[in-house]
Formats: structure tokens, sequence, C-alpha cells
């Protein structure tokens, strides 16, 4: 199947959120083939879920919201989206199918980076060969922008991601190197800026 | 010894940078990692669009270090996105010699770079501990961090230079 990866511009907001929203219900189920805890149903790719109560709930930026932070003088983040031909489009008439999400980052060791935040593709498109070209696209952008690495999350029981990621050469750092990722947010970090006495 | 202020990183701060890098590095048994630059680090903190920034702490003169330094400490850090939650600040390093622990230097620091991320709307602050690091991770948990390796699973991934020429030739 033919398809096209390029540089998400201000017009790919609506598709990228539409997919943001689809991708995180109910992770879990969905890559197992079963049923998804959240929604109840097998298959994505419909909007209503947005509409979900939990997914919603966790889900605290809007579609403007991205449109500032990507696309504005200064962007936090940068995208690139898979489109498919006409032809190709799917049952709900998306030719957007796929997208990565990354940013640039610093390593104190080795100097610039990069980090892939989101990597996905709609589950009717999988299989072709968009997710390496999605990758493989941030690894050109990296290089040419002076990074050394790129860098990335995966969660543990995602073992078919992780053996595709470990076939292209990654290495997890968590398990190598002992790393633990932590966050600190909400009410502990205005507590923190406030230098509330400490537990 | 409550004597200290914490300021901005500038240009001339880079010697300093790259010192307290190293001597974290060493710390976590990694010295021969750091392959970074003064230039390297010059051109990505202070060019048109920095990667990085840096907090500085500093003593006056009369508490030098025995090497004859004021710049005592560091964090380096950065923004990052997270497509649920938004803007995020990231944690690179964080660093306090050792002869300066106890004052509340690394205290004050962490305070200071939520404070910027309160003000920057960021949503969190996040950063990698590593596992046997007790003391660290006894400081962040005390301060309301948590740990989402632990809780949610996640495993950081890397692909270095040589992998990633491979994959963008794909």
């Amino acid at each position: 199947m033919d398809y096209t990866i390029r540089v998400a511009t201000l017009e790919d907001c609506k598709d990228i959120y539409r997919m943001i929203m689809v991708s995180r219900c109910g992770d879990r189920r969905v890559a197992q083939g079963g049923t998804c805890s959240v929604c109840a149903r097998r298959t994505h790719g419909h909007s209503e879920l947005a509409k979900h109560e939990k997914v919603s709930d966790q889900v605290k930026i809007a579609q403007r919201d991205l449109e500032q932070d990507g696309f504005s003088k200064n962007p936090f983040f940068q995208s690139i989206i898979a489109e498919v031909p006409e032809q190709h489009r799917s049952k709900d008439g998306h030719s957007k199918v796929g997208y990565a999400l990354y940013f640039f980052a610093y390593s104190s060791w080795k100097g610039r980076s990069v980090y892939m935040e989101d990597l996905y593709v709609m589950p009717e498109y999988r299989g072709k060969g968009i997710g390496k070209a999605l990758m493989s696209k941030i690894a050109q952008l990296g290089l040419a922008a002076g990074c050394n690495q790129l860098n990335f999350a995966v969660l543990n029981w995602n073992k078919e991601s992780m053996d595709f990621y470990l076939s292209q050469g990654c290495w997890d750092v968590t398990t190598g190197l002992d790393y633990h990722c932590m966050r600190c947010e909400g009410p502990a970090l205005e507590a923190l800026a406030r230098g509330d006495p400490k537990n | 010894m409550a004597n200290f202020i914490l300021r901005k990183a500038e240009p001339r701060d880079v010697p300093d940078i790259l010192r307290l890098i190293k001597e974290l590095a060493k710390f976590e048994e990694m010295e021969e990692q750091v392959v970074l630059t003064e230039t390297e680090l010059l051109q990505d903190g202070f060019g048109e669009q920095p990667f990085y920034h840096c907090i500085m702490a500093e003593v006056p003169e009369d508490r030098r270090s025995s090497d004859g330094h004021t710049v005592v400490g560091f964090a380096m850090y950065y923004f990052t996105y997270d497509p649920w939650i938004g803007k995020m600040l990231y944690l690179e390093d964080f660093y306090v010699m050792k002869e300066y622990r106890g004052y509340g230097i690394g205290t004050e620091i962490f305070r200071t770079l939520s404070e910027t991320a309160v003000k920057s709307r960021c949503s969190g602050m996040h950063f990698i501990v590593a596992e046997w690091n007790k003391p660290s991770i006894d400081f962040y948990k005390r301060r309301g961090a948590s740990d989402l390796s632990h809780e949610e699973g996640w495993r950081l991934f890397e692909i270095d230079k040589e992998y990633l020429l491979k994959m963008s030739a794909k």
C-alpha cells in the first residue's frame, strides 16, 4: 500500500488530536487484540471514544493547545504524519493514518538528542511498514539536527513493541542501567514550588 | 554556611557546567561516557535556540572549595511535551559538590526548578534516577515524586548513533 511520511502542519492538528485520543483508549487490551477495558469496544478509530469519561478525564489538553504548543514561534514538540492516497482512506474517511510526536532533548554526557514521545498507526494500517517508516524519519530528522541518540519509553508488558525495538538495535536503559522514570506533578509540584515543609 | 546564591547560567559558566557534569557522572560510575565538549555546551546552551537551561549555585569567595571553585552545584533542564497533559520540565542533571551538601542548596535548586515549571505552565517535572541511588530516591519521594517505572511499568529505551544511521538509511 502506498503511503507518504511528511512533516506535520497546523492543519494536521485535528487528525493528530483524533489519533492521540484513540491511541490512549485501553492500550493494554488493544495491544492484545481483546476488548478495550475503557470503552468495551473491540475496534478503534471512532471519535466518540474521546467522549468516554475515563479517556477525556485523563487528556487535559485541547486541540488548540496542540496548535499553540506545536506550531508557534517556539514549539514544544515536532510531529510527522503518515498519509495514504484517497483510494485507501479508512472507513471513516481518514487519509492521515499515523503520526509521531517528538522533541529535542539533551544528554549531559553526549549532547543533543531526540525524544520520541508518541508513535501510532491506526490498527487497520499496521503491518505495512508505516511505524518503521515514521521512526526512520525521526532518526533522519534527529541526525540532521546534530543529535547523537534517540530515546523513548515502552511499557514493560508491551512485549511485541519491545522485541521490535530491540531488533532495531535499541537497548533498554531501565534494565541496563537500573534507571527509573520519576515524575512530580499537580499539587505536589505546586507545593514544591511554594517550598512547603517536606513529609 | 547557609550563604549561597542561585542564578541562571551564563556562557562563562560552561567550564564549571562541564566540570560538574563529569563529577556527577563519576558518582554514577559513568565518567568515561561523557563525550560532550565545552564548545558543544556553549553552542547548544547559548545559541539562538537553546537545547538546555542551567541553574548555577554559587558561594562567596571566602567559601571557595579546596580546588578554588565558587560554583558548587547546578541543575540542567529542558522542556518536553506529553500529548495528554502538555508541557513538562525535564530535569537532566542535578548535583551539589559533596562538601557543600546538607546546607539546603539542593532543596533550594529543586524548589526553584518547580517554580520555573509552574511559571512556564508545565504540568509536571520529570527525571530519571538510578534504582540503587536510595538517598536521591528518598529526596524526591519526600517531595511528592512518584516512580513511574515501578507504578506504571515504563522502561526507558535508547538508540545510539550507529543504529540511528542504519534506521535513517532504510
